[in-house]
């Protein structure tokens, strides 16, 4: 999936606003907002703050993990842990983004929060790189990625997937033709018998293809 | 918000004849979910034409109000930022199925042959169905005259070679609720069973999981 579309999604989460205008409330399809006071905080979806703040309407107050404290926590925590610990939120990097971008005046030491979750996101990605590894060694068809955020998960795809089609692939033609491979073993076989290379036992002719 | 009263929605209700009572914003989280099944699912699902109704319903009657708004007041560029938001939703939603029809059309209309025959739900909307029809027929055409200037080539060798979808895909999916015993397809006759959580994330084969994607149960991400 693009990370416009996931970007999309995670544009649904509500985030509080503190709006500098007076209106008796916005009446969207999918609900209503406000009624909004001058600077009373209201809760708003992300993608409605975005666009208020951008009319210079409101100033956002980012969610309570956005905090250098938390997110030391958060980081200390991840690594420390050698699975996956559970994210603030299952969009931190797209809340993360849009915040940045469109609100950093609003957002306490908004560069430090940039780097550090930044370097959360690096640890992350390292780890699924290293599981991604020992899932395709081991051949697992089934893994749970409980504590994967949307995107993490859809920074593997296609990768992850399309290799594990060609791992089920591989393993299911070995089953349907036994018969092929076996003979491909011993032609293997005596091909090794023929030019006496008989000093360690062949064990596997798999690894010899 | 007026809640909206939904008759004909069967496969989303729980299935009692009462009248069940759905906010638009639920719709819309339906919608999503759509959204994201079709596109990561590897086979044509069963169409929600319902919802999409619904949901182009709500646009147009937003769009009459959003005319009689003063360009002067700033929440209109809010309102038409929602309608193209869902806009979005649906064409997406309603591409990516196009897309499927256009890849898999002669496996799509075979499949949707047996359901009628089995009398079973149908996957395809009427105008999809009609597509897929005059897709294929076009198709068919193109490849007969095209296979003329190839005399050698045998003339229905293309119509044997089906582009299926791959159902053994793996997919991520995240669990509605708790789910006992899925199969994990490992290509072998016997398989391992699995207990998905409620609320948890697995990668699996598409095919293990087809039926409960198609129930509802779980939800591709």
């Amino acid at each position: 999936m693009d990370p416009d579309e996931l970007e999309f999604l995670g544009e649904k989460v509500y985030v509080s606003i503190i709006p500098t205008f007076n209106n008796d409330g916005i009446h969207l399809i999918s609900g209503d907002l406000g009624p909004f006071r001058a600077s009373l905080p209201v809760n708003v979806p992300l993608w409605v703050a975005v666009s208020l703040k951008r009319q210079k309407k409101c100033k956002i107050q980012p969610p309570d993990w956005m905090d250098m404290q938390k997110l030391e926590y958060i980081k200390e925590q991840e690594k420390q842990s050698s699975g996956f610990t559970k994210m603030p939120s299952d969009h931190y990097m797209v809340e993360a983004k849009l915040l940045l971008e469109c609100a950093p005046d609003d957002i306490p030491r908004a560069d430090e929060v940039r780097t550090i979750i930044k370097d959360i996101w690096d640890i992350r990605m390292s780890k699924i790189r290293s599981s991604v590894t020992k899932l395709v060694k081991n051949s697992d068809f089934y893994a749970a990625v409980d504590n994967l955020t949307v995107m993490e998960i859809n920074s593997v795809r296609p990768i992850l997937p399309h290799a594990l089609d060609h791992l089920f692939r591989m393993k299911n033609t070995e089953k349907t033709r036994p018969t092929q491979s076996s003979n491909v073993s011993s032609f293997l076989l005596s091909k090794r018998a023929s030019t006496s290379f008989h000093l360690s036992p062949v064990t596997s002719s798999n690894t010899e293809d | 918000m007026e809640d909206l009263t939904i008759d004909d929605l069967d496969n989303i209700s729980t299935g009692s004849d009462d009248h069940v009572q759905i906010t638009p914003a639920e719709v819309i989280e339906m919608m999503e979910e759509a959204w994201t099944n079709e596109k990561f699912a590897p086979e044509i699902l069963p169409n929600k034409s319902e919802i999409v109704d619904i949901i182009l319903d709500q646009i147009t009657t937003m769009e009459e109000n959003i005319k009689k708004l003063s360009s002067s007041d700033f929440t209109k560029s809010i309102y038409q930022l929602e309608v193209d938001r869902l806009r979005f939703l649906v064409s997406s939603y309603l591409r990516t199925r196009l897309e499927k029809i256009e890849t898999y059309v002669i496996h799509i209309l075979k499949e949707e042959e047996k359901r009628v025959e089995r009398g079973s739900e149908k996957y395809l909307t009427e105008q999809e169905f009609e597509f897929a029809k005059e897709f294929s027929f076009t198709m068919e055409q193109y490849f007969d005259k095209m296979m003329r200037f190839y005399p050698g080539v045998p003339a229905d060798t293309w119509s044997n070679k089906i582009i299926q979808p791959n159902n053994n895909t793996f997919v991520f999916l995240k669990s509605k609720k708790r789910i006992e015993g899925v199969p994990i397809d490992e290509g072998n006759a016997e398989s391992d069973l699995v207990d998905i959580q409620d609320g948890s994330r697995v990668i699996i084969s598409y095919n293990s999981v087809a039926e409960l994607v198609k129930n509802g149960d779980v939800h591709l991400i």
